[in-house]
């Protein structure tokens, strides 16, 4: 009763199982993992572009790129603070995490607007 | 009134000198003509070509060329416009005149007309080499032309010669075609093809050379063919304007009056080509063709009508300049469609054709180059008979100021919608996540 399957059929298993998982988490949390997969959309049709087109105004690439993975950072660490199954942040409040996430992308576009030219 | 006369009379001797300027654009009318000769029968002989200069409003003054009281200049004025020589066998002029008083009679702007002849003293020849033309060495030698020669009932040496190889030149030679060959009877130089400023306007057929006709040819000659000029005309750099000739009788009212007939060619012609020829050619020499002045040069950027101090990258800017020509009597537009105005930094960045309004007027317009430095707005025109233009104008080139740059950039348009749009996104993001249950 060993090695029945073969790695297609492995594959498959994975992908199901990994689907079905996910399926159970909580609506917040992914709510937060759509924005930072649309933060990581964003930066990657910056850099097709940029491939493209060329980096001449290479400061306002930089920093578009930076406002997309700079917020897709911060809601990555949201999400960490957040997940209730998380042992480490048992104790911090979620409003608390969610002052820091803005305040902190405050910060960010704030430079992000300096920087664009 | 005695007073008033003393006053008078002391303030034209000061201003009198001022007159007798060279040819200038405040002066250019009347001027004063010292003509020296060997022999004063020249001034019958040869009266034909004085009377037209006469009749064009010089005043021409005749003296031996060794007449002790001559003298080009009194106190460092200069006391005629032009000098013509007609003393080929001179040996010492009198005066104070000398070959270098008649450089620096030249180099100050003044005109020159010098005609050799046969034996001529070595003074004349080394006139002319001082003009920029090589006599033969040979003291006795003339040009013979065995096969271009004026057929003639008494001179059977072929050292009449009738010649019609001209320089191509409306401005020199006048705009009518010279119809009848010119009758030559004299020596030959040569001009350095080294020489910019020295033009041939007569030379010999290729059949010609330089050597004495008396005397049996031992070694081939030095001057030969097309090589030998007949006339020579040098506009000089300070536009002082020279002729040299090596035959005297040429000018001579018998050469003038006389028909013409060239060897070898059927055409008989009633009167040579000598008098319209040399009465042409004498109007350019002096002036009365071919002067140019450019004035009024004025610049500005296109919609604006002052000359700005300095101008800016990628400025669109107006260049405009008057020319006129000297007409004899009058300052004539000049119309030509070949002057270029150069934008030039060590090298020209944009050269463009002024276009002319046929009334004197050339104008253009253009951008100023992606570049900024000191650039010179450069005219320099220089065509055969005509007086050289040198226009240059310094005018600073600034780049742009930086509040003059565009404010935001066309290609970085995906950059500004990707960072405001994650700023939408965490805006709506935050009320997602905070009114989510």
């Amino acid at each position: 009763m060993g090695r029945t399957l073969s790695t297609k059929e492995d594959a498959g298993a994975l992908f199901h199982s990994l689907r079905s998982a996910y399926a159970a988490t909580p609506v917040n949390l992914k709510i937060i993992d759509l924005y930072v997969g649309f933060a990581i959309f964003t930066a990657l049709i910056q850099v097709v572009y940029m491939a493209m087109v060329g980096s001449f105004p290479f400061n306002s690439f930089l920093s578009g790129v930076l406002s997309c993975v700079g917020t897709a950072v911060l809601a990555v660490c949201l999400r960490i603070q957040v997940n209730k199954e998380n042992k480490e942040f048992k104790d911090l409040p979620p409003e608390r995490a969610f002052a820091d996430f803005v305040l902190c992308n405050l910060v960010l576009h704030l430079v992000i607007m300096n920087f664009l030219g | 009134m005695g007073k008033l006369w003393l006053i008078c009379i002391a303030s034209i001797s000061i201003l009198l000198p001022f007159l007798c300027n060279a040819f200038s654009p405040e002066t250019p009318t009347d001027r004063r003509v010292l003509v020296l000769l060997d022999d004063f029968a020249i001034m019958s002989s040869h009266s034909l070509y004085f009377n037209a200069l006469k009749s064009r409003g010089f005043d021409l003054e005749f003296k031996l060329a060794d007449d002790p009281k001559i003298a080009l200049q009194r106190y460092g004025q200069y006391l005629y416009d032009a000098l013509i020589l007609f003393c080929p066998s001179v040996e010492r002029f009198g005066g104070s005149i000398d070959v270098a008083a008649i450089v620096n009679f030249v180099d100050s702007g003044h005109d020159l007309i010098v005609a050799a002849d046969v034996n001529a003293s070595d003074l004349i020849r080394e006139v002319g080499t001082e003009c920029g033309v090589d006599f033969d060495e040979d003291p006795s030698a003339m040009v013979i032309d065995h096969i271009g020669y004026a057929v003639s009932g008494t001179e059977g040496d072929h050292t009449l010669i009738a010649s019609d190889d001209f320089i191509k030149s409306d401005v020199i030679l006048g705009g009518k075609k010279i119809e009848a060959p010119i009758l030559f009877r004299g020596i030959g130089h040569a001009v350095s093809p080294a020489n910019s400023l020295v033009l041939k306007v007569l030379s010999a057929s290729p059949s010609a050379y330089s050597a004495n006709p008396k005397s049996k040819l031992s070694t081939p000659p030095p001057l030969t063919g097309s090589a030998i000029s007949l006339v020579s005309i040098v506009q000089a750099r300070n536009n002082a304007r020279l002729l040299i000739t090596g035959s005297l009788s040429m000018f001579s009212n018998r050469f003038f009056r006389s028909g013409v007939q060239k060897a070898g060619s059927q055409t008989k012609h009633e009167k040579s080509g000598n008098e319209q020829f040399l009465t042409e050619i004498s109007k350019w020499i002096f002036h009365e063709r071919g002067h140019l002045k450019a004035v009024n040069v004025k610049h500005h950027r296109v919609g604006e009508t002052d000359e700005p101090a300095l101008y800016r990258i990628n400025d669109e800017l107006e260049y405009a300049v008057e020319i006129y020509e000297w007409s004899g009597t009058s300052w004539e537009p000049y119309v030509a469609n070949d002057v270029q105005l150069q934008f030039y930094m060590m090298s020209p960045y944009v050269l463009k054709t002024l276009s002319s309004d046929k009334k004197g007027l050339y104008s253009t317009s253009f951008k100023v180059p992606d570049v900024y430095g000191v650039f010179q707005f450069k005219v320099e025109h220089q065509k055969l008979g005509y007086t050289s233009l040198s226009l240059s104008k310094q005018i600073p080139v600034r780049p742009y100021r930086h509040n003059e740059y565009e404010r935001f950039i066309p290609a970085a348009y995906p950059y500004y919608g990707a960072a405001f749009s994650m700023m939408a996104g965490f805006f709506i993001f935050s009320f997602a996540h905070l009114y989510s249950k």
